[in-house]
């Protein structure tokens, strides 16, 4: 049984962060009076958490042409990430043209996100966490299975069931989650260069002169300004 | 160089980087202080960076308040060792300062409009406020040379209170983007003329500098000097003439005077070393910002001026003023689905609305007397991350490719609409110096004072009603939280960042601080070339009629000091 599981569930995420990186944000995590390898260590991440708030960002003057990556250490843990994973590519799944959000590095930037020492970040920390906990404690409870070993028919249900609008008032926080995770998805996944693409925006170009709009473009608002009798 | 100097200006932005380069070609000997680090656009600048090589996608946080690639550098709403305060019982007050060569000119947002006619004469228009000693016939030729210099677009239209440039000033401005174009049809069928924007980008080449590329925002500074920054189009000729010094890191906090009476120079703490060090000249600018040069004057006590320089008439601080600030946001079903074409153009609004009222105010059918200009931005500008909170606000909780569709459909459909309007000097808005607390260095630091008058928040009222029907008439939606009550709906203090007054112009020591060339009334070798000496707030921003003053001032102190009367 479990066996049979094992094979419908799928693979899990592997982070794009380096290891220099990540021994750079221990290096900032020892500096800033953490044990050496909080972060890393499996339960150490409450002690991270309270120490990611003392912890400072990339400060006033950071080097703008080449940025650094963000020095602050990743406070989810690997069940965390994966389950992050997963909602991930739930939300944006590869198109015929377009990369999944995992394969852009999302998870990771989530994670860099909610482990960010700045207030609005701070502020969704918790709601994310516990979210991701909440995922993956519903499919053990659902389907006694962790969220990636599920089979993909149980895992879809239980993602879509949170994605509709809830009935049951014990989904209304996890559905809430679920809104602000995707706004941060949604973030995340077009800003960059494939995000772009698939989105349509087609700037950031040097041009020799500002074209303005093409004929199409006019065309389609003088029909729409038409019907707003303007 | 060798000390004495002829002149020290004291910061290096719109007021103090015009001055460097008009005096510094008229052959005088310039000192030129500035509080930040030294910086260059041509390397520094993040040109074509997207967010996802930025930290949490370039998205604002307290360190860099205006987004990771702003230029702002060490700055912003709190400058690391420089605090400054709130009165008890004033409304908010915010203060944006950078500590880099060229100050804020590195970031601002590039809009250039000629304060009119009325503008200099508004308590003789409605009573309200004060006269200038000058009037908008005296500063045009500045206003000339000063656009001939740094390269505004723009285009003559005749509206009133809002001065065409003669021919051969202004570049021609870039076609209207196609939100731009739908937006104008809207506001014309409001019976609402919409102008060409004046922004200081060029969209010809000009003085070796290249035309605009339209890509990368201003606000990241220029690496190809297209936009204006004091630090691409003013410090490089002054430096050119040989008679240029600059000094990075040093923080002025007093003008220092002679047994005369005369400024001999001022003393400065170096931000580095933590070491104060006095310098001498035969003439002394302020130009750190209007707050900052106030600051400086309430610092510099002595026997004569035991409540600060130039203050015995208390007039140092007061009538600190801002932009009347507002915006509501629509999303326009029209603008969904449109194909897709490159909206990024010279970054700023290439379109903007004048004021429109002056017939019905001055026939008082408006409830508040003074007008305001809308800004315009959205289309496919290149995605952030408030694009979640956009698709979050206007559908439904899609995933997949109906999320996609939707991503397509509402990225681009947005149209932000700000007000930018004008302030009336009140006796409730000043700055002054906290009786306790001081910097890093042991130098008392600025206390704030404010409260918006019904005069403003009227207008704010107003803006936003102007925008939900603009909204309405193109059919689409205001995104929800908006205010209509002018009192919740109005920016904070200073937020607009055009905080202007503290030193004004006027006609006698009286009513005003300097006279008309920005020369102190107390010390006649000290002069003011920042916003510290507007009189009034226009709706229009303030540099370029900073730019104009500086310049006109600098010129009268270069004469004085030709003919041996400093």
């Amino acid at each position: 049984m479990s066996h049979q599981k094992a094979q419908s569930g799928i693979t899990p995420y592997v982070s794009r962060v380096d290891r220099r990186t990540t021994l750079a944000w221990l290096g900032g995590a020892v500096a800033a009076g953490l044990a050496a390898g909080a972060g890393a260590v499996p339960g150490a991440a409450e002690a991270a958490v309270v120490a990611a708030n003392t912890l400072k960002g990339y400060g006033t003057d950071p080097k703008l042409t080449h940025p650094d990556k963000a020095p602050w250490p990743r406070l989810m843990t690997p069940a965390q990430l994966q389950a992050a994973a997963v909602l991930c590519d739930f939300i944006l799944p590869a198109s015929a043209d377009a990369p999944s959000a995992t394969a852009l590095g999302v998870p990771d930037f989530i994670d860099e996100w909610i482990s960010a020492p700045y207030p609005a970040q701070v502020a969704d920390r918790p709601a994310i966490l516990e979210g991701l906990d909440w995922l993956e404690a519903e499919a053990q409870r659902r389907h006694h299975a962790v969220l990636l070993q599920l089979a993909s028919a149980d895992r879809a249900a239980l993602l879509t069931s949170l994605a509709a609008k809830p009935t049951d008032p014990s989904l209304n926080k996890p559905h809430i989650f679920l809104w602000r995770f995707r706004a941060l998805v949604i973030g995340a996944y077009y800003t960059t260069k494939p995000g772009f693409k698939d989105i349509g925006y087609h700037g950031n170009v040097a041009l020799a002169a500002y074209p303005g709009p093409s004929d199409a473009v006019k065309a389609h608002l003088d029909r729409e300004l038409k019907k707003l009798g303007l | 160089m060798s000390e004495p100097y002829d002149v020290i200006i004291v910061g290096s932005g719109a007021g103090g980087g015009m001055s460097a380069y008009t005096l510094t070609k008229a052959g005088l000997k310039v000192l030129l202080l500035e509080a930040g680090r030294n910086y260059d656009p041509v390397t520094e600048t993040p040109m074509f960076n997207i967010p996802s090589e930025a930290p949490l996608r370039g998205t604002s946080t307290p360190d860099k308040p205006f987004g990771f690639y702003d230029a702002t550098v060490d700055g912003g709403w709190q400058v690391p060792n420089e605090p400054y305060t709130i009165a008890e019982g004033s409304e908010p007050f915010m203060w944006w300062r950078p500590r880099m060569m060229g100050g804020r000119t590195n970031h601002w947002g590039r809009i250039s409009l000629r304060f009119g006619p009325l503008d200099f004469k508004p308590k003789s228009r409605d009573g309200l406020g004060q006269d200038w000693p000058i009037t908008y016939d005296e500063l045009a030729p500045w206003y000339d040379k000063v656009e001939r210099l740094i390269g505004v677009t723009g285009r003559a239209q005749g509206l009133p209170n809002t001065p065409d440039s003669p021919d051969g000033c202004l570049q021609p401005p870039p076609t209207p983007r196609a939100y731009e174009q739908f937006v104008t049809r809207g506001f014309n069928g409001l019976g609402i003329p919409v102008a060409a924007m004046h922004a200081a980008v060029l969209t010809q080449p000009l003085n070796g500098r290249a035309a605009c590329f339209y890509a990368t925002s201003c606000g990241r500074g220029c690496s190809i000097k297209a936009n204006f920054q004091s630090t691409t189009v003013l410090l490089p000729p002054a430096m050119a003439t040989g008679n240029l010094d600059i000094r990075a890191n040093a923080l002025v906090y007093q003008v220092d005077l002679d047994r005369t009476g005369k400024a001999k120079g001022v003393t400065f703490v170096d931000r580095v070393t933590g070491e104060h060090h006095s310098v001498t000249a035969r003439s002394v600018v302020l130009a750190a910002g209007a707050c900052e040069s106030a600051r400086i004057l309430l610092n510099s006590k002595s026997a004569a001026f035991p409540d600060g320089l130039c203050n015995t008439h208390g007039m140092v601080g007061r009538y600190l003023m801002d932009s009347v600030g507002t915006s509501v946001s629509g999303q326009f079903p029209a603008l969904e689905n449109l194909p897709p074409t490159n909206d990024d153009g010279m970054s700023v609004g290439h379109i903007y609305v004048p004021w429109w009222g002056y017939e019905k105010q001055s026939r008082k059918q408006l409830p508040f007397p003074r007008g305001y200009h809308i800004e315009m931005g959205g289309g496919r500008a290149m995605p952030g991350m408030n694009l979640g909170a956009m698709l979050s606000a206007s559908g439904d909780l899609t995933v997949g490719s109906a999320l996609r569709e939707d991503a397509r459909r509402i990225y681009g459909s947005y149209i932000g609409f700000a007000g930018r309007g004008e302030m009336i000097p009140n006796e409730d808005c000043y700055t002054d110096l906290d009786p306790q607390v001081k910097d890093k260095w042991g130098i008392p630091v600025l206390r704030f004072h404010w409260k918006w008058s019904e005069h403003e928040t009227g207008q704010a009222a107003h803006m936003v009603q102007t925008f939900l029907e603009v909204i309405d008439k193109l059919g689409g939606k205001p995104t929800p939280g908006y205010q209509t009550d002018g009192k919740q709906a109005i920016s904070r203090g200073g937020e607009i960042i055009h905080e202007v007054g503290t030193v004004r112009m006027g006609h006698s020591p009286e009513d005003s601080v300097v006279n008309a060339y920005g020369q102190s009334w107390a010390v006649k070798n000290l002069f003011v070339t920042d916003g510290a000496v507007l009189v009034s707030s226009p709706d229009k921003n303030p540099t370029l009629s900073i730019l104009a003053l500086a310049w006109r001032s600098s010129d009268h102190l270069a004469g004085l000091a030709r003919r041996g009367e400093l």
